[in-house]
């Protein structure tokens, strides 16, 4: 898959309406939210958002600073539970859920790529990759094997031995997704993966990112304000003031 | 250019287990479901968690030392402590083993029976235990342990310490003192320390003429009881040790926490990957445990370090063979369980207060201010343990009162720990303003003041305690000290022997007045004399004798008479005084009161001779005072005792009639010459190894006492050593964890200094409150003890000042040893280094 080079061309004037998100999703969603409300102190930060997405199908989740949409991917992964409103993943409701059961969650079907801080800074760059198969009881060799497959893919094998504070920022960002995927996860949360790297780097990550999740038919909530990053999507969906727009008609 | 895919339009790559995610449609495999049983899965956190200990390379192995070392120094002091009671019992038993003393029926000398005679000297404030051997017959005399048979005439068995001291140079005054042939040296098992100075030298009979013998059929303790300790000593006992290992335990629980910061965020992120909260604290425990058990193994190394040097080392006067330190094995397995179990508790409670989150950290303790009301519910306890028993202590025996005293001193001591975090948030929630770095201390501590609070806590349970022990000391030192009456400006020394005669006597005296650096002599022929009209077999009112009827006689020339009685100048050779009766509270130094020896007077005639038993011997030998004599007033003597009787100058009578006499001889020494007391001793040892030489001293303490006050020491030493080296292991500690916050300091311009007056603050305001804490803890809860032992209230304010001074003390000595490391990490370059 050859990544773009340019940013995708900006919606045209005199657009449709746009459609609320669980609209622009088909049925059979993977991973679905409705009418999300969470509130931080006196801040709302969602206020009825509303999101679905399919199997291998990557979305881009974008808006301002402080829109709202890092809160709704962490109530999406269950990392948040919300005030108000379902999470549905394949049918099962999250927030019925127990912590242990959202937590097998992450460790089997979901995989993460923050901006930064999510590596573990004691281990090596393989062992932090293989950490996830590692807590669900596989052997160290196969589980570090299968990580050194992943970093080779990621084109980070040459800084396996190293700890996270020796490598570079990008190549930090290439071994958290190769983290996030080596459980061959269904939905891929990411958020800000580029936010801390330089254009060359970010668009490296992404091309990675897309192209190994699009390998193995993973979904991926792409967070960004980047619209050279959403470009790496599917489709769009907008969150402005806590509540969530489906950019795919004006697309 | 827009890459999409349609929704729905691809499916599912297959899994493929074990295969390498190179290449599209090669996805690696999903991992299979965790089956292990719940055993393998809680080893696995657990193992997890203590390979994050050792985890990080350089930074990790830091932090897992500093840990290691913390527990370590602790883990060792308490192995050290856990010795204690196998250290005494040996050593008690060792030197019960070898006591030349004889509690039981006289022995009558035979061909079985050695005769011994107590030769303690001392060499340069070391005292030398030494005994005078001789067996009486051809038979099987008994051997002290250490001995394989008596030394012979001439001959000396030593302890290797004597051995090495009398070999090395500088310890030839000693050597002209124990000048017998070294033939022997006596094994361990006849020491009770490896530093112990001790012989046994073979006695000619002549050396027992002057001087107490006496004859033993066996060595060992033969009827002697140990007397109970009494209580005051007891609950000091309890205190000391309370006092000294508390600290040790709230340092080493500080010691786990050590990386906390750093730990909470590798929690989270391994949250984030899927461990679930119960994960997460097995993998903290882990973590925890591998630190603990390190630090278990690193204190063991440390406790066999100190007992392969403990042989070398002399503490007050007290040596430990290496055997002997070895810690009883339950207070051992204590230890070694206790200390693990610990760790993971004390980890796991403070997870409690920090929920670990997959996106960071959660305090849920930071919010709310610190609430006071649970914090005296401790102390409170305390005190309920302890005030029931005010008063009562001193008349119990009862083991379940000692427990109740610990554990109310351990509940008020932990209670002035926990209420220090409360006490500091209280009074910088209250401060503002101030300059730059006052600030960044007051806003730093009033954001987290409890690493701050739990850093000093240690110090703050060691100077509540030492204040409650030194006035439970002061307290009972009255008690277990006894004013002497010594005045050592008229002298400094005493000798005193049973002289086989008047001779033997002024040949003594003779001597030590002649000995190198003695600048005076107080010395004087005592002997006793008798009534002759009553001092008769069953004329006295028991059938036997009236002390009534006993005086005794000094003959001194005029000089030492003058230190004895109110003579005045008025003295010349031949004279005669009778002393006056004297008041019944002043000091006599025969038995009864002083009336009891009023009935010499001029023209009395005194019997100078007895019998065995006491009574006037069948040839009296008698003496008629003088009606010249003149009556005086006794004066007290430098040991402070009035002597009282008859006093004579050397030509009124031939000495050689008296009967057992002793020389007595108090001795003004040169204070320039350090040596002058060794002259004297070996002075006194050329006429008999058993003449009586002691030093006089203001005041005299109670053995037990004594001994309970060096064990203070020490321990107090080792704590204080142990609470310096882990604040500054705690510091350092604090240190690494803002390395990052200092370098962006540093890189916006702050000042090193500015910094440095920050970490002082931040140090300085916590102590202070911490000592003050301490003071009111520590004097509340001496107060409370002493009403235990029934004490009257008492504070030695200087010895207060002098405790919260060496708390402080302690703690700005590690702040001073913590800025070299601070500068060094106040780089601009250290933030990159996460």
């Amino acid at each position: 898959m050859t990544p773009p080079t340019t940013p995708p061309t900006a919606p045209a004037a005199g657009r449709e309406p746009i459609p609320s998100a669980t609209e622009a999703a088909a049925s059979g969603a993977l991973l679905s939210a409705e009418a999300l409300h969470k509130t931080y102190g006196a801040t709302p930060a969602l206020d009825g958002a509303s999101f679905a997405i399919h199997p291998g199908e990557i979305v881009a989740v974008m808006g301002p600073s402080g829109s709202g949409k890092s809160t709704l991917l962490h109530c999406l992964a269950g990392i948040v539970q919300p005030d108000a409103g379902t999470v549905r993943y394949q049918g099962r409701e999250l927030s019925a859920l127990s912590d242990a059961e959202r937590s097998a969650l992450r460790r089997g079907e979901f995989g993460f790529v923050f901006q930064f801080g999510q590596l573990v800074p004691e281990l090596t760059c393989t062992e932090n990759v293989a950490l996830p198969l590692r807590l669900t009881g596989m052997g160290r060799k196969e589980a570090e094997s299968r990580a050194l497959a992943w970093m080779d893919r990621l084109e980070v094998a040459d800084v396996g031995p190293k700890r996270p504070g020796q490598i570079s920022g990008g190549q930090g960002q290439r071994v958290a997704v190769a983290r996030a995927l080596v459980t061959h996860p269904r939905v891929v949360f990411a958020d800000e993966p580029t936010g801390a790297l330089d254009s060359l780097n970010g668009e490296r990550v992404m091309q990675l990112l897309t192209e190994a999740a699009r390998s193995t038919d993973a979904a991926v909530v792409l967070v960004t304000h980047e619209a050279r990053v959403a470009a790496y999507s599917d489709r769009e969906v907008v969150v402005r003031d806590g509540v969530a727009r489906d950019m795919a008609g004006v697309r | 250019m827009t890459t999409t895919h349609p929704p729905g339009g691809r499916t599912r790559a297959p899994d493929h287990a074990g295969d390498s995610p190179v290449t599209d449609g090669q996805a690696s495999a999903r991992p299979p479901t965790d089956r292990r049983s719940l055993l393998t899965r809680w080893a696995a956190d657990l193992l997890m968690g203590a390979r994050f200990a050792f985890a990080g390379g350089r930074e990790g192995w830091i932090r897992a030392v500093l840990t290691a070392v913390g527990v370590g120094l602790g883990a060792a002091l308490l192995l050290a402590a856990a010795s204690v009671p196998e250290v005494m019992a040996a050593r008690d038993a060792r030197g019960a083993e070898r006591s030349a003393s004889n509690y039981g029926p006289q022995v009558e000398a035979g061909p079985d029976t050695v005769r011994v005679g107590q030769a303690n000297t001392d060499f340069r404030d070391r005292p030398v235990t030494g005994l005078l051997v001789r067996p009486d017959g051809d038979g099987r005399p008994p051997v002290p342990p250490g001995l394989e048979k008596l030394p012979a005439t001439g001959e000396m068995a030593v302890s290797p310490a004597l051995r090495d001291l009398l070999e090395s140079p500088g310890s030839e005054l000693l050597r002209e003192r124990l000048d017998h042939r070294i033939t022997a040296v006596i094994g361990d098992e006849g020491l009770t320390g490896p530093q112990e100075l001790m012989y046994y030298a073979g006695a000619e009979e002549s050396d027992f003429a002057t001087g107490y013998s006496y004859h033993l059929d066996a060595f060992g303790n033969q009827g002697a009881a140990d007397d109970p300790m009494p209580p005051e000593l007891l609950l000091l006992v309890i205190i000391i040790c309370v006092v000294l290992l508390l600290p040790v335990m709230i340092f080493m629980g500080t010691a786990v926490r050590f990386g906390g910061e750093r730990r909470d965020r590798r929690l989270a992120a391994l949250r984030l990957v899927g461990a679930d909260g119960r994960m997460v604290r097995r993998i903290a425990a882990g973590e925890a445990m591998a630190g603990a058990l390190l630090g278990l193994a690193v204190g063991g190394g440390l406790f066999l370090l100190l007992r392969s040097s403990a042989e070398s080392l002399v503490m007050f006067n007290m040596s430990v063979f290496a055997a002997d330190l070895r810690p009883a094995p339950a207070l051992a397995a204590l230890i070694v369980v206790a200390v693990p179990v610990a760790a993971v508790a004390v980890t796991l409670l403070v997870l409690r207060g920090v929920v670990i989150e997959p996106l960071g950290v959660v305090r849920s303790a930071v919010p709310r201010r610190r609430r006071l009301w649970w914090r005296l519910v401790l102390p409170a306890l305390g005190l309920l343990l302890l005030l029931p028993l005010a008063g009562g202590f001193a008349s119990t025996t009862d083991a379940a009162a000692t427990f109740q005293v610990a554990a109310g001193t351990v509940f008020v001591l932990i209670g002035c720990a926990g209420l220090l975090p409360w006490l500091v948030e209280s009074v910088v929630h209250r401060m503002s303003g101030g300059p730059v770095p006052w600030q960044l201390a007051v806003r730093r501590l009033q954001l987290s003041s409890g690493t701050a609070a739990r850093a000093v806590s240690g110090i703050t349970v060691a100077v509540a305690g030492a204040v409650a022990l030194q006035m439970l000391f002061s307290a009972t030192q009255a008690e277990n000290t006894e004013a002497t009456g010594h005045d050592t400006s008229r002298a400094q020394m005493q000798v005193y022997a049973d002289a086989e005669d008047a001779g033997a006597a002024r040949e003594l005296t003779d001597r030590l007045g002649a000995a190198e650096g003695v600048t005076g002599t107080i010395g004087y022929i005592q002997a006793s004399a008798t009534s002759q009209e009553t001092g008769t077999a069953g004329s006295g009112e028991a059938g036997g004798y009236d002390a009534a009827q006993w005086t005794s006689i000094q003959v001194a020339d005029c000089a030492s008479l003058r230190e004895l009685i109110a003579i005045g100048s008025r003295c010349a050779d031949g004279d005669v005084f009778v002393t006056r009766p004297a008041g019944d509270d002043a000091p006599s130094a025969l038995p009864g009161p002083a009336e009891s020896q009023s009935w010499v007077r001029p023209g009395t005639t005194v019997d100078l001779r007895w019998d065995e038993e006491g009574m006037v011997a069948e040839d009296p030998v008698r003496w008629t005072v003088p009606d010249s004599a003149r009556e005086v007033d006794s004066r007290e003597d430098p040991l402070g005792g009035r002597q009282e009787g008859i006093f004579l100058t050397p030509s009124v009578l031939d000495t050689d009639m008296l009967q057992e006499p002793s020389a007595v001889a108090q001795i003004r020494v040169d204070p320039r010459n350090p040596d002058a007391p060794e002259h004297v001793r070996n002075a006194a040892a050329a006429v008999s190894p058993l003449v009586n030489v002691f030093t006089l001293h203001g005041s005299a303490e109670n053995s037990l006492f004594t001994t309970i006050k060096r064990g203070l020491f020490i321990g107090a030493t080792a704590t204080l050593v142990l609470i310096g080296a882990s604040m500054i292991l705690s510091t350092l500690e604090q240190l690494r964890e803002r390395r990052r916050l200092l370098s962006v300091l540093v890189a916006f311009g702050t000042r090193r200094s500015t910094m440095a007056w920050s970490v002082l603050g931040q140090t300085a305001l916590p102590v202070a409150l911490g000592l003050i804490l301490a003071a009111v803890g520590g004097l509340g809860l001496g107060a409370v003890l002493l009403a235990l032992v029934d004490l009257p209230l008492s504070v030695d304010w200087a010895s207060l000042a002098l405790l919260t001074g060496a708390g402080a003390a302690v703690v700005l000595g590690v702040t001073a040893l913590s800025m070299p490391p601070l500068w060094r990490m106040m780089r601009p370059e250290g933030l990159r280094t996460e």
